[in-house]
């Protein structure tokens, strides 16, 4: 059983890093920079758990907001630039950021051990949750409580009017700004929102795993982070999660009694996924379809 | 001094030779596609394994000079072939449709590529195939190294061959009409799809060439080379600015000198850190790339298609 409720820790922190993409794909912006600021999250929380000594929340919240800041402060030079410029601009920033870590220590004594990061060996003993006596079912139901509250809080912008600007700047960006939308704004926020999301879920992350290191955070999980909302669809929060169920669950766990060969597999399932439904899993017209189903639903009820 | 200045000049120009055809490469396939291939790095590793293969199968029953030659043709050969399979499988279905989508199909075949690779040989480090057994010659204070001057040598002889046949080919005048401006191609009655496979082909050949001498100079070939080869040969584009050949030729010069006085000055575990952190600049103070000429336009109009 610890098996599955670790795996859903992992879809969890997965999802978050998906969401914290899924933002910033909503206003159009295709960026490989969420595993450098999940790589932010990751650390600071770490340090501050382990060398402060302080609760998991709260440390959270600030690894969260340290990315925020990092994200909004690359934001604003970063989306001065579109397309596939943005693309390898933030690729780049990603990369530095992982390269920091790797040159980063900062150890200090406890005991008669020294913690802390320690550049290519990383960052070894996060043992918040065993140290407080977590069980596997207890993490899991508090990672998943994160997952429903900020899944929740996207499909609430979803459905708001800051929803509707972001996605009227995703849509058509001259038509956008012709209606008196203030696209650097837009854009920022939607980075720092995303950023404040990959943080936590990096925060998560490095408590699950308890060693962190700079290889962790390569362009491989960039391009997780956004292959997980555009596999799902940008219609609704939930493509996102069902991708990550769908890459993290069957094609990762439950194809691997096929051993040397589920990377292989693994690539032709997502062309193939891709090639049949270029709008992702759960594209507009599904989106719709589920909607109707629930309305009906609805007035019966 | 002077001879320190020198010799790093040298050191960087030698590496940069090698990078500049990685980002030839690169580069050619933007330019016809308007599409970033992921996958890229992972053919020229499957090309560069290829070659290691066999090296470990023949390498005693062969004579040595034979087996240099047999290793880089079969390593550039194994490139092309390689990206023969990606633009079928990933650019051919998806053309004029989802840029993201094909993006993030390469993605998916650059983890087979990669997986394939290290099935074939399971080792992290694989001997490669050197032609040289003088370690470097001594030229008054300066350090030659025969596998630098070779990268020169090649990477001057490549440039000078595409420069022919894209300047004085009827296909070279397709690809630089479908480089500018797909809307005039079709008008002018131009193959897209067979001219778009024949060039990226021919990107696939000149960024084998470029792994090639790149691995002979490492004398190994790792399951990393495909992603440092793709790291490099986009930066080097990205530097020179995007879909411009002699761009990418002075952006890979550029990042050889940039990497190799970084580490001269700082060490080496900084040059990694140094070419990000100068391309993440580049983008953002100068987003055509520091000799690109319209090349934010055409990042536009990637823009619209994608």
């Amino acid at each position: 059983m610890d098996f599955y409720y670790s795996l859903a820790q992992i879809i969890g922190f997965h999802t978050l890093l998906g969401l914290s993409a899924y933002i910033v794909l909503q206003t159009g912006q295709v960026t490989l920079a969420q595993a450098g600021f999940f790589a932010i999250g990751a650390y600071v929380a770490g340090m501050l758990t382990v060398l402060a000594g302080w609760h998991l929340v709260p440390a959270m919240i600030v690894a969260g907001l340290a990315a925020a800041i990092m994200a909004c402060l690359v934001g604003f030079p970063a989306l001065r630039v579109r397309g596939l410029m943005l693309v390898i601009a933030t690729l780049a920033f990603g990369e530095a950021v992982r390269l920091f870590f790797f040159n980063f220590d900062y150890q200090i004594a406890k005991g008669d051990v020294k913690i802390g990061p320690l550049g290519g060996e990383g960052f070894r003993q996060i043992r918040w949750f065993p140290e407080n006596g977590w069980t596997s079912f207890e993490i899991m139901l508090f990672v998943w409580a994160v997952v429903a509250l900020v899944a929740g809080a996207l499909w609430w912008i979803d459905r708001s009017r800051f929803g509707a600007v972001l996605r009227a700047v995703g849509e058509d960006e001259l038509a956008a700004q012709s209606v008196g939308i203030n696209l650097t704004a837009v854009k920022v926020t939607a980075m720092t929102i995303g950023g404040f999301i990959a943080g936590l879920g990096g925060s998560i992350y490095a408590h699950y795993t308890t060693h962190i290191e700079h290889a962790n955070f390569n362009v491989l999980l960039a391009t997780f982070a956004i292959a997980y909302p555009i596999l799902g669809g940008l219609r609704s929060v939930f493509g996102t999660i069902v991708a990550v169920i769908f890459v993290q669950g069957f094609l990762v766990e439950g194809l691997r009694f096929m051993g040397d060969w589920r990377n292989l597999l693994f690539g032709a399932l997502i062309v193939a996924a891709m090639n049949l439904r270029p709008h992702g899993l759960i594209d507009a017209a599904t989106a719709r379809r589920l909607a109707r189903l629930f309305g009906r639903e609805q007035r019966r009820a | 001094m002077i001879v320190d200045i020198v010799q790093t000049l040298l050191n960087g120009l030698a590496a940069g030779a090698a990078y500049a055809l990685l980002g030839v490469g690169f580069t050619m396939m933007f330019g016809v596609m308007r599409r970033l291939n992921l996958s890229y790095g992972a053919t020229l590793m499957f090309g560069g394994y290829l070659g290691a293969l066999l090296a470990s199968r023949a390498g005693g029953a062969l004579p040595d000079a034979a087996l240099v030659l047999l290793a880089a043709a079969v390593t550039v050969a194994g490139a092309t072939l390689a990206g023969l399979y990606v633009e079928r499988l990933c650019f051919a279905p998806l053309r004029g449709r989802s840029g993201v989508a094909a993006m993030v199909s390469s993605f998916a075949v650059w983890m087979q590529i990669e997986e394939f690779s290290t099935w074939l040989l399971p080792l992290h480090t694989n001997p490669y195939p050197a032609p040289f057994n003088v370690a470097s010659w001594q030229l008054g204070a300066l350090t030659l190294r025969p596998e630098h001057l070779l990268t020169l040598l090649v990477a001057v002889l490549v440039a000078i061959l595409l420069h022919r046949l894209l300047r004085a080919s009827r296909f070279g005048l397709a690809v630089r009409t479908l480089s500018d401006s797909p809307a005039a191609a079709q008008a002018v009655g131009i193959d897209a799809g067979r001219t778009t496979l024949l060039a990226f082909l021919a990107a696939s050949t000149v960024g084998g060439i470029g792994a090639w001498l790149v691995l002979v100079a490492d004398q190994q070939v790792t399951p990393m080379f495909g992603m440092w080869s793709m790291a490099k040969g986009l930066i080097a584009m990205m530097l020179g600015g995007l879909g411009s050949i002699p761009g990418a030729v002075a952006g890979g010069l550029l990042l050889g000198v940039l990497e190799a006085s970084g580490q001269a000055l700082f060490g080496p575990q900084i040059r990694e850190l140094i070419a990000w952190g100068a391309l993440f600049l580049v983008l953002v103070l100068r987003p055509g790339g520091l000799f690109g000429r319209a090349a934010f336009d055409l990042d536009i109009a990637a823009h619209q298609r994608l």
